[in-house]
C-alpha cells in the first residue's frame, strides 16, 4: 500500500503551522475495481468548526468516511489526526483516537437502557468485572446533562423516538472522548423542531472544542449550521471555502452544475376524473377519520410532521394494514374496494414505500426478478416464467429508467442507492397503475436523481396518473403538489391548494394544537 | 443524457463477480476436489458397488433435503421430518399390513397424513408467528408421540414386500435414485421457471416487500412446509422400503443432515438464496465423505468430526460471500 507523500507539494502556504488542524485527510485516493471513487481528496478540519460534506450520490462522501473510520484502506494519500498517522488504523484504534461516526442506520441496542447502550461494550466495571451500575447511570447523566438534554437513563432504546434515539447515538460518542464526531445525514430521520435540537446540540459540542462533520444533500442545513463547505463531486473536491464565501445557487452549481429553478418540472394539464374516494378511515394505527379524493393526472401531496400517520395513510391505502373503520373506493374499475395489496395492485395502485430495504427491494434476488415480480402473471404460461417476454420488460425498464446494472442477473444489493430506487419504481410502472403512492421518493437520493424523479412523476401525470406523494421536504411538497393534505396526529389537518400554500402556513398546520383533539 | 451519468459511478464494479462465483459455484469445485481425492486415497469409491451404495444413500437424504431447501428458501426450517419418518413407517405396516395390494392406500394415506403435519408447521409459523425452529421441534414431539401412542410402542402389521422393489437396482441405477434425480429436476424448474419459484425466493428474501408486492406469503409459506412434509413422506417410504419392517429409529440423523446439506450446497439460512442444484453438490459431497472414511478405515467418529468441518467451513465461507456490501 502506498503511503508516502512523494505526490504532495509544499503545505499550504495559507496554513503553515499544519498543528492547527486536528485532522488532515490529504491526497486520498480510492478505486473499486479499476473505478475511481475518490481522486486526489484533501480535507482539513481546524478544532471546534462544523464542515458540510456535500456531494450528490455517488460523489463519494461515505466511501471518504469509511477511510476515516478505518473501514477502507486509501489506495494512496495519508490521514493525521492530532498529529498522529491514522491511514493504517483498524476502526477500533479510531474510535480510540477520538472519532465517531454517527451512520444513518443508528447502532443501538433495542432492547437495552439509554445507559447500557452509552457504554455498550465499556461498561464502567467493580473489580472483578461486576458493572458498575452507581457509576453507569452517573456517568451517563453527566454526558446527556452535557448534551442539555433529559431522558430517562433507564428506558429499552426501543421505547425512544427516533430522535431520541440519535441523541443517544451522540452521547454515545462523546463517552468515547470524541473530537470529531462525524453525522452521516442526521437529518434524514428527523423532522421540524427535532432538527432544531440537533443543530442546539451541535453548537453545544463545538462550543465544548468537538469538530464535527456534517454530510447532508439538504443544502439549508449546511447554510445553517456549517463554517466551511466541502464540495464532492464524481470523486473530487471541488470546492472547499468557507460559508460565507458561497450563496445556495452557488453550491448547487458546484454540486450539479445546474440551476435551482429547473428542479420542479411544472404540467399544464387540467386535473382529470375522480379515482379514489377513501372516507373516515383509521387503521390500528395512530390513523384516525381520515377522507380524501384523488384525481386523474394530479399530484396529490401529503406533508406533517414525521410519526403524524403519512405513512400508515400509505398502507391503509394500499391495503396493507387493515381498516378498523370507514372504506375505500376505486371510481370506474367496477367500484373495486380491497382488504390487500394484492387486491389493491388489481384495483390499478401501487405504493413505493419509504424504507426501500426493507419494505421495498429484494436485495438477494436480481434485478429480472426484482422488476417482474408483481406481473408475473402477466408473463407467465400455465404458470411457467416465458423468458423472452421476461426480458424484453426487463431492457425497456432499463432503457426507459436508465438504470445502471452490469447484468439483469446482478444482486440489487450491489446497485447503487438511486439504481435500488430506479428499480422499485420501474417495478410498479410495470404494473400500468392508475394511482401511485409515492412515500418519500427523494429521500437520500442526490439532487440530479431527484430532478429525474421529478420529471418521471409529471411524465406519468400526463399520461393520466394520480401521484399521492408523501414528502418530508417541504419545498419539493409545495413545489410539485397540486393540492396538499397536512396531516397532524393521524388526521387531516387541512388542505390546502398549491397557491395557499406556503412553508409556514404548512407547519402552523402540522403543528398545531396537537393531542388536544384527541380523546383522553 | 448526462443529468444521468453525472451520479452513477460504478456500478457492477463491485467485487460482486467474484463473490457470486464462490456463492455460486464454490460447493461444485469442492465436490470436484472431493472427487479427485477420493480417486487417490480411496479408488473404491470408484467400484460399481461403491456407487450403488452411495447413490442410494443419497437418494434417501436427498429427497428429504428437497424439502428442507425449499422451506429453508422461505427463511423456515422443518426439524419435524424424522417423525414424519417415523409416521409413514408406522403407515405402511398398518395400512399396508403385508398386503401387496395395500401398498397404494398405504401410501396415500402416508402423504395424507404427512400434508396434515405440513399444514400444521405452515399454520403455527404464519398463522400464529412461532418461530420455525420451535414449531417444526414442537411438531416432531407430537407425531413422535402419536404415533406410540397409536400403537402402543409395538407397531402392528406387516410392511408389504413389494416396498421392497426400491432396493431392485440396475448397474448403479436404483428407484431411490431415480426418484431423487427426477424430482430434483422438476422442483429447479418449479424454482427457476415458473411464478411459483419466483414468489418463494421472493417470499424468503423480504417477506414484507412480497406482502407489498401483492404476493400472498402465508399460502406460499404454507404451501413450501406441505410441500416439506410430503418429501419427507416419500423419504420415509423409501427407507421403510430399504428394511422392510417398522424401525423406531428409522432415518435417524437424516433431519439434521438434510439441513446440513443445504446449507453446504448454498442455501442461505436467512431465505431466498441458494437452490435445488446446489443441495445435490451437498448430498453428494455429505454422502461421499462419509463413505471415504469408511474405505479408509477410520473410525465412525471421524466422519462427524469431517461432517462438522465441512459444514462449517461451508458456512463460513458463504456468509463472506454473501455479506452486504
Amino acid at each position: 500500500m502506498q503511503t508516502e507523500r512523494s505526490g504532495i507539494g509544499a503545505p499550504d502556504a495559507a496554513f503553515p503551522n499544519m498543528s492547527e488542524y486536528i485532522l488532515e485527510m490529504l491526497n486520498i485516493s480510492k478505486s473499486f475495481a479499476g473505478v475511481e471513487a475518490l481522486k486526489d481528496v484533501t480535507l482539513r478540519c481546524k478544532p471546534g468548526l462544523v464542515y458540510g460534506l456535500v456531494g450528490e450520490n455517488g460523489a463519494g462522501k461515505s466511501t471518504l468516511m469509511k477511510i476515516l473510520a478505518g473501514a477502507y484502506r486509501a489506495d494512496a494519500g495519508e490521514i493525521v489526526f492530532k498529529g498522529q498517522r491514522r491511514d493504517q488504523a483498524t476502526t477500533a484504534d479510531i474510535i480510540n483516537s477520538g472519532i465517531s461516526i454517527i451512520y444513518q442506520e443508528l447502532a443501538l441496542v433495542p432492547q437495552m437502557s439509554v445507559a447500557d447502550n452509552i457504554f455498550l461494550g465499556r461498561e464502567p466495571r467493580h473489580p472483578l468485572g461486576i458493572l458498575n451500575l452507581k457509576q453507569l447511570y452517573t456517568r451517563a447523566g453527566d454526558l446527556l446533562a452535557r448534551l442539555g438534554i433529559t431522558l430517562d437513563l433507564r428506558l429499552p432504546v426501543s421505547e425512544l423516538t427516533i430522535a431520541q434515539q440519535q441523541l443517544v447515538e451522540i452521547a454515545k460518542a462523546l463517552s468515547q472522548n470524541a473530537d470529531l464526531i462525524v453525522m452521516d445525514e442526521p437529518s434524514a430521520i428527523l423532522a421540524g423542531d427535532e432538527l432544531d435540537q440537533l443543530f442546539s446540540i451541535i453548537a453545544n459540542l463545538i462550543e465544548q472544542g468537538v469538530t464535527i462533520i456534517y454530510i447532508s444533500h439538504r443544502l439549508e442545513e449546511v447554510f445553517r449550521i456549517a463554517d466551511e463547505v466541502t464540495v464532492l463531486k464524481d470523486g473530487e473536491v471541488v470546492a472547499a471555502r468557507p460559508l460565507a464565501a458561497l450563496d445556495r445557487p452557488t453550491l448547487v452549481e458546484l454540486m450539479v452544475g445546474r440551476s435551482l429553478d429547473e428542479i420542479f418540472p411544472q404540467t399544464q394539464r387540467e386535473r382529470g376524473e375522480l379515482l379514489l374516494v377513501a372516507e373516515n378511515i383509521a387503521t390500528d394505527t395512530i390513523l384516525q377519520d381520515v377522507s380524501l379524493e384523488v384525481y386523474a393526472g394530479e399530484i396529490l401531496g401529503i406533508a406533517g410532521m414525521v410519526g403524524s400517520g403519512r405513512t400508515e395513510l400509505a398502507r391503509a391505502l394500499f391495503g396493507a394494514d387493515a381498516l378498523t373503520s370507514g372504506h375505500i373506493k376505486r371510481i370506474g374499475k367496477d367500484d373495486a374496494a380491497w382488504s390487500s395489496p394484492a387486491q389493491a395492485i388489481r384495483a390499478g395502485l401501487a405504493l413505493v414505500p419509504e424504507d426501500r430495504k426493507r419494505h421495498g427491494l429484494f436485495t438477494a434476488l436480481s434485478v429480472r426478478i426484482n422488476l417482474t415480480l408483481p406481473i408475473l402473471s402477466r408473463l407467465t404460461r400455465l404458470g411457467i416464467v416465458r423468458r423472452k417476454a421476461e426480458e424484453r420488460v426487463v431492457q425497456a425498464a432499463r432503457e426507459r429508467l436508465s438504470i445502471v446494472m452490469s447484468a439483469p442477473d446482478q444482486e440489487t444489493q450491489f446497485l447503487s442507492g438511486g439504481n435500488q430506487q430506479k428499480v422499485v419504481l420501474a417495478k410498479w410502472l410495470e404494473t400500468a397503475p392508475d394511482i401511485i403512492i409515492l412515500d418519500e421518493p427523494t429521500r437520500g437520493v442526490d439532487v440530479g436523481a431527484k430532478f429525474e424523479i421529478y420529471k418521471l412523476m409529471r411524465q406519468l401525470n400526463d399520461r393520466g396518473i394520480a401521484i399521492i406523494m408523501i414528502s418530508s421536504e417541504l419545498p419539493e411538497i409545495i413545489g410539485m403538489s397540486d393540492r396538499i393534505l397536512v396531516m397532524n396526529d393521524g388526521r387531516v389537518a387541512g388542505e390546502l391548494t398549491r397557491e395557499e400554500a406556503g412553508e409556514a402556513r404548512i407547519i402552523e398546520m402540522a403543528t398545531r394544537s396537537e393531542r388536544a383533539h384527541k380523546p383522553a | 443524457m448526462k443529468l444521468i451519468q453525472t451520479y452513477e459511478t460504478g456500478a457492477g464494479s463491485s467485487p460482486w463477480r467474484l463473490r457470486k462465483f464462490v456463492a455460486d459455484y464454490g460447493v461444485y469445485i469442492a465436490l470436484a476436489i472431493l472427487l479427485l481425492a477420493g480417486a487417490l486415497l480411496t479408488p473404491k469409491l470408484y467400484a460399481v458397488d461403491t456407487i450403488a451404495v452411495v447413490m442410494r444413500q443419497a437418494s434417501q437424504l436427498g429427497i428429504v433435503a428437497i424439502g428442507q431447501t425449499l422451506i429453508l428458501l422461505v427463511a423456515g426450517l422443518d426439524l419435524s421430518v424424522s417423525g414424519v419418518f417415523i409416521m409413514t413407517s408406522v403407515v405402511m405396516a398398518e395400512v399396508g399390513n403385508g398386503r401387496d395390494e395395500m401398498v397404494i392406500p398405504a401410501i396415500a394415506t402416508a402423504l395424507a397424513l404427512g400434508g396434515i403435519v405440513g399444514l400444521g408447521n405452515g399454520w403455527l409459523v404464519t398463522k400464529r408467528r412461532v418461530p420455525p425452529f420451535v414449531a417444526t421441534l414442537g411438531m416432531l414431539v407430537l407425531v413422535k408421540g402419536a404415533t406410540q401412542a397409536y400403537t402402543r410402542g409395538v407397531p402392528g402389521g406387516f410392511v408389504p414386500e413389494i416396498l421392497g422393489i426400491v432396493n431392485r437396482s440396475w448397474s448403479f441405477l436404483s428407484i431411490p435414485l431415480i426418484l431423487w434425480l427426477g424430482l430434483s429436476a422438476i422442483f429447479i424448474f418449479v424454482l427457476r421457471g415458473t411464478a411459483y419459484g419466483r414468489r418463494v425466493y421472493a417470499v424468503g428474501s423480504n417477506i414484507e416487500a412480497a406482502r407489498l408486492s401483492g404476493i400472498p406469503v402465508d399460502a406460499i409459506r404454507i404451501s413450501i412446509y406441505v410441500l416439506g412434509s410430503l418429501f419427507a413422506v416419500i423419504s420415509g417410504i423409501v427407507l421403510t422400503g430399504y428394511v422392510l419392517y417398522v424401525d423406531r429409529f428409522i432415518g435417524s440423523g437424516l433431519d439434521l443432515d438434510s439441513i446440513a446439506a443445504a446449507v453446504v450446497g448454498g442455501t442461505a439460512f436467512t431465505g431466498g438464496r441458494g437452490g435445488l442444484l446446489g443441495t445435490i453438490a451437498g448430498v453428494l459431497i455429505i454422502q461421499i465423505l462419509s463413505t471415504m472414511v469408511v474405505l479408509l478405515g477410520l473410525d465412525v467418529e471421524v466422519q462427524f468430526i469431517i461432517k462438522g468441518l465441512v459444514i462449517l467451513g461451508a458456512v463460513t465461507l458463504y456468509s463472506v460471500a454473501n455479506a452486504d456490501s
